[in-house]
């Protein structure tokens, strides 16, 4: 029993180790990628003994500084909700990876590991609700600030929020359909055993439109441009506009780490999640194939991780009521006909 | 009296007048430089010339007579194409030194320049070269090369002051203003040639780059500096606190008024302005033994102006009413003066005497009286005693030991006391208030100091020798604490008992005008900015 | 008459670039474009390769301060004569026109009388200064000139912004702190 809690943690800081050390990374990337798609050269000036190490001392840099500035609560502010606010966002955008699988199953010494924090058989539900929790972060900072531009900020990004969850969620019940499972390790066995045209059935082949449905309302979940409505650092104040410091700090860093979840939640629905493309699971799992596998999965996310990088430095923000109308009108009706069309198909290939 | 007709306008003058009164009447403005009304008629400058009909050429405005049907036209083309051509000859030597030159801003020769020239310069050839800023008097710097030859100046110095320093030497292109060998400008009206001067050639030496002109602002006003009580403008600006050192003042000009003082004005009234920046008391003072002054002068410590007047109410109760002197000056307002023996007098009980300094000074026949102060007519015309002896009654008094207190309006006592005789009333006196604008050894020897505010500051009336009575004009904020002396009065007059419910000056003069008869009749609308003689 | 109106037409999209996502993945395609061609650059050029094709085009500004344009106003100098002397007569033609009133000049004889005015004391407080130029456009003698190409100018302190005549007469002399002097207002 102790061995198996002892895997579970294991696990479990094996997965927080790398999404924190990627989502501090992301820091660094959004710097650079930036500029060398802008043909500049990017942050490179913070060193240690004269050494910059193209940059990477910044994200460092920056948080000694978001931690030695001031914490400054408004007058007039809900204390508790104002330092309450940066926390959930970020508690629930790390829960959502409990039940994001990264690997097969592990066979060592006659034990199974499932490379899953929690194997859970509504996995896909689960996520979707810690995703919609994430939205009570930015509401309540609007809410608690004491302050309309906060305010506003923060009904902006709930309105967005709910908007695109809707479209998000139904556009997935085509995949569900699909796969008949909302088990997520089950969702990525099944697109490595289905056939499509000879290919493994990943689900942008048997569900692409769902696709480009769930890739844009993940970058809206993620309020990043052209999506960035409820922040708008650059000119609209968004709803952490009265917050300093660290819990700023959590604020930025659980966009980032939302990214990175929409990332994995694509490559897990869409791309197969750890399946190696072309290559059938061997009836006897060695480690170095779970480690193949692994290193799939994660090559994928830092694929989806880039692209939405570049997507943010390439576009610019949509207007508020273009979002709303693309949400509603647009991607809403689309995922109701996909479901519709899968429906059909599925009942015609029966 | 001849009827002429000007730009199809037809008008009346006196036989004898010329072109430009005619047209000055009709409001033509006809340029001119050598041409004053003050002056004999130069005709040199030729600036005027002006198209008359059945005359072969142009004729100079300032000097043709008018007759009776004669038909003038001022803004024909070849009129205008003349003034063009006058005034490039006129600039053909100039330096066009602008930038470093006081008179730009108001000088005539970028006026009708930009009025009546705006032609392109045609001069390929150098510019002759005369002498630059040459000090040719105390007052005056003179550049030649600016000069246009006018001759302005040398008629005044010919005609109004008859000391002839100024002439013009050399011929053609190297005449040029000068004075006269072991001369110098130095009469006592020598700063009116920088007046007339319609260029930059004459310019006060007071004045020199101390501020740009444009800076400036005016107010009329009247010289406070004799009896005469010379119309003048005080030049102010306070937008700028570095220049002059933060003063508000920059100079007087004299102001014209037919009836007074003509458009001259004498040197003493002209550079008699610092007073009004310099060495004023800004707040009230009571005398304490500490010897650190705040207010820059010694055992004096500022204090509220409520805590003042309370004190001066309250000390003004304490002494016996026989044992006061009150002394007011010639330098006060028609509605200060007033006040004071209405206040003093009527409501506290006291005897106001009014005492004169006995420094008569220089006087002539012309615009320089003997008596230093503005308003000793109007004093003698509100009933008080203006005699000299008063001041003698009053020391003797004092010798007597008589006199516990003192009330001293502005004057300084050491000015025309002996310094033992001063002493002698100042010793036994148990109070001594002064209130008045600026620290003098009186104001130093003080229990108590109100300071008040000066001419510039205050509206109010001065009557001159003549009986005119004149107004000036508030161009000024009190300097620091100060206030108009009517506002001190009122409030002395309120803490004895009786309110006073005057907003503005005028509401005093037209009590004076209805109290003294030979006020009766006048309001500030009447006297207006000429003045109005007393009945 | 009624006023002239040109009805610009907006260009009607076409059914592509209607779905939108197609003219997104075009966009995406150029900048991922230059991402790849800068990436592979920058990575060449760390093996010393193709060093002659630049990767950026960013100038490392301390070290490497770019000449700008010529009449890009930078900080204000005044000129001088041959002997050294400020050109400046105080005029106070800049000090009048200045809309932000940040110039402050007090005006003394010259001893030569071809020149006769110089100023006493001519100070700017570039911390009101707007940098509009016109005391340039004003200046008839040429005396004052934003052309220093001294673009980092900041101070902890309002005095340090406060430039007198001995600065503002050597700019080549920067870094030094001169403590204003005259009026200070």
């Amino acid at each position: 029993m102790i061995i198996e809690v002892l895997i579970k943690a294991v696990l479990a800081f094996i997965v927080l180790f790398s999404v924190l050390s990627f989502a501090g990374l992301h820091a660094w990337i959004e710097r650079k990628q930036s500029a060398v798609m802008q043909d500049r050269i990017g942050a490179n000036r913070a060193s240690i003994f004269g050494f910059t190490l193209l940059g990477l001392f910044h994200p460092i840099a920056d948080a000694i500084k978001l931690f030695m500035k001031e914490d400054f609560i408004p007058e007039g502010a809900n204390k508790v909700l104002h330092t309450l606010a940066p926390c959930l966002s970020l508690v629930f955008a790390f829960a959502a990876f409990a039940s994001i699988p990264f690997g097969d199953v592990l066979r060592i010494g006659g034990r199974e590991i499932t490379l899953q924090i929690a194997n859970i058989n509504v996995g896909l539900l689960y996520v979707l609700a810690m995703m919609s929790m994430g939205v009570y972060g930015v509401v309540l900072a609007g809410f608690s600030s004491n302050s309309n531009y906060a305010f506003l900020g923060g009904l902006r990004a709930a309105s967005q929020m709910l908007s695109y969850e809707i479209a998000m969620g139904v556009s997935l019940i085509g995949l569900i359909m699909v796969y008949g499972t909302v088990d997520l390790q089950e969702i990525v066995r099944r697109q490595g055993e289905f056939r499509l045209f000879g290919l493994q059935a990943w689900g942008i082949l048997t569900q692409p439109l769902a696709f480009f449905i769930f890739l844009t309302a993940g970058i809206a979940e993620t309020k990043r441009i052209p999506f960035d409505m409820p922040e708008g650092e650059s000119e609209i104040v968004g709803y952490f506009v009265e917050y300093s410091g660290m819990k700023f700090g959590m604020y930025m860093f659980a966009d980032f780490i939302e990214t990175i979840l929409i990332a994995c939640l694509t490559t897990t629905l869409f791309f197969g999640g750890w399946q190696v493309p072309f290559m059938h699971a061997p009836a006897a799992y060695s480690l170095g194939f779970a480690l193949l596998q692994v290193l799939s999965f994660v090559v994928k996310v830092v694929f989806f991780a880039w692209l939405f990088m570049t997507i943010r430095w390439t576009l610019p923000r949509f207007r508020y009521d273009q979002l709303l109308s693309l949400g509603w009108k647009a991607m809403f009706p689309l995922s109701l006909a996909n479901i519709l069309v899968t429906a059909l198909i599925l009942l015609i290939r029966r | 009296m001849p009827t002429l007709t000007v730009n199809g306008k037809e008008v009346t003058v006196e036989k004898g007048s010329t072109v430009i009164q005619a047209a000055e009447k009709l409001g033509f403005d006809i340029p001119r430089y050598c041409y004053h009304p003050g002056l004999s008629i130069a005709g040199n400058c030729r600036m005027c010339l002006v198209e008359i009909e059945k005359f072969p050429k142009l004729q100079i405005a300032c000097h043709t007579q008018v007759q009776d049907g004669m038909v003038v036209k001022t803004e024909s083309d070849v009129v205008k194409k003349t003034r063009e051509h006058i005034l490039e000859f006129l600039l053909v030597n100039h330096p066009l030194d602008c930038p470093v030159c006081d008179q730009a801003g108001e000088c005539w020769l970028q006026n009708y320049y930009m009025k009546h020239g705006l032609y392109d310069s045609r001069l390929d050839e150098d510019k002759v070269k005369k002498s630059k800023a040459v000090s040719i008097g105390p007052t005056v710097m003179l550049d030649s090369e600016r000069c246009i030859l006018c001759s302005r100046c040398v008629r005044f110095t010919d005609e109004i002051t008859k000391t002839s320093e100024l002439g013009i030497f050399n011929r053609g292109d190297h005449s040029e203003i000068g004075i006269y060998p072991g001369r110098e400008l130095n009469n006592k009206y020598s700063g009116n040639v920088v007046d007339i001067c319609p260029v930059g050639a004459l310019t006060d030496k007071d004045f020199r780059f101390k501020c740009r002109v444009w800076y400036l602002k005016a107010s009329p006003s009247v010289c406070t500096g004799c009896s005469m009580g010379c119309n003048i403008e005080i030049h102010y600006q306070l937008e700028r606190k570095h220049i002059a050192g933060g003063d508000r003042v920059m100079r007087f000009k004299p102001r014209e008024n037919e009836e007074v003082n003509k458009w001259w004005i004498c040197d003493e009234g002209r550079y008699g302005y610092p007073f009004i920046d310099k060495n004023r008391i800004h707040k009230p003072c009571r005398r304490v033994p500490d010897p650190v002054s705040k207010d820059g002068q010694k055992d004096m410590s500022p204090i509220p102006w409520d805590k003042a007047l309370d004190m001066a109410a309250q000390k003004i109760k304490e002494i016996p009413k026989d044992a006061w002197a009150v002394l007011a000056s010639p330098q006060m307002t028609n509605e200060e003066l007033y006040l004071a023996k209405k206040v003093f007098g009527d409501t506290l009980g006291l005897a106001i005497s009014l005492v004169s300094p006995n420094r008569e000074g220089y006087s002539d026949d012309f615009l320089i009286k003997a008596d230093k102060n503005p308003n000793t007519r109007g004093a003698f015309e509100l009933g008080y005693n203006v005699l000299k002896t008063q001041l003698e009654e009053m020391v003797r008094k004092a010798e007597a030991g008589k006199i516990r207190g003192l009330y001293v309006f502005g004057q300084d006592l050491y000015e025309f006391l002996k310094p033992e005789t001063a002493e002698k009333i100042f010793g036994p006196c148990e109070l001594l208030i002064f209130q008045g604008t600026n620290w003098n050894p009186t104001a130093a020897r003080a229990s108590l100091v109100l300071p008040s505010a000066v001419f510039a500051e205050q509206d109010g009336t001065f009557t001159n020798f003549q009986r005119r009575v004149q107004r000036i004009f508030k161009a000024l904020e009190p300097m620091g604490e100060s206030k108009p002396g009517w506002e001190i009065l009122a409030g002395l007059s309120e803490r004895a008992g009786r309110k006073l419910s005057y907003k503005e000056t005028h509401e005093i003069f037209d009590e004076i005008a209805a109290a003294v008869p030979v006020f009766q009749g006048l309001t500030y609308t009447k006297i207006g900015k000429k003045g109005a003689v007393l009945a | 008459m009624p006023p002239k109106t040109k009805v610009i037409k907006q260009r009607e999209l076409n059914f592509l670039e209607k779905l939108y996502i197609p003219e997104v993945i075009r966009g995406v395609c150029i900048t991922s474009g230059h991402f790849f061609k800068n990436l592979t650059l920058h990575s060449l050029h760390r093996i010393g390769l193709l060093r002659h094709i630049a990767a950026a085009v960013t100038i490392m500004y301390p070290e490497i301060k770019r000449r700008y344009p010529h009449r890009y106003r930078t900080r204000h100098r005044l000129t001088k004569r041959d002997d050294g002397t400020p050109r400046c007569v105080a005029c106070m033609m800049c000090e009048t026109v200045c809309p932000a009133k940040c110039i402050y000049i007090v005006a003394e004889e010259n001893p030569d009388p071809n020149i006769e005015k110089q100023p006493k004391t001519f100070d700017i407080d570039l911390g009101k200064c707007i940098y509009c130029g016109f005391c340039v456009e004003a200046c008839p003698e040429d005396a004052i000139r934003m052309d220093t190409q001294i673009m980092n100018i900041a101070g902890y302190t309002r005095e340090s912004m406060y430039y007198t005549k001995d600065r503002l007469l050597n700019p080549e002399r920067e870094g030094d702190i001169v403590k204003p002097s005259g009026s200070l207002r």
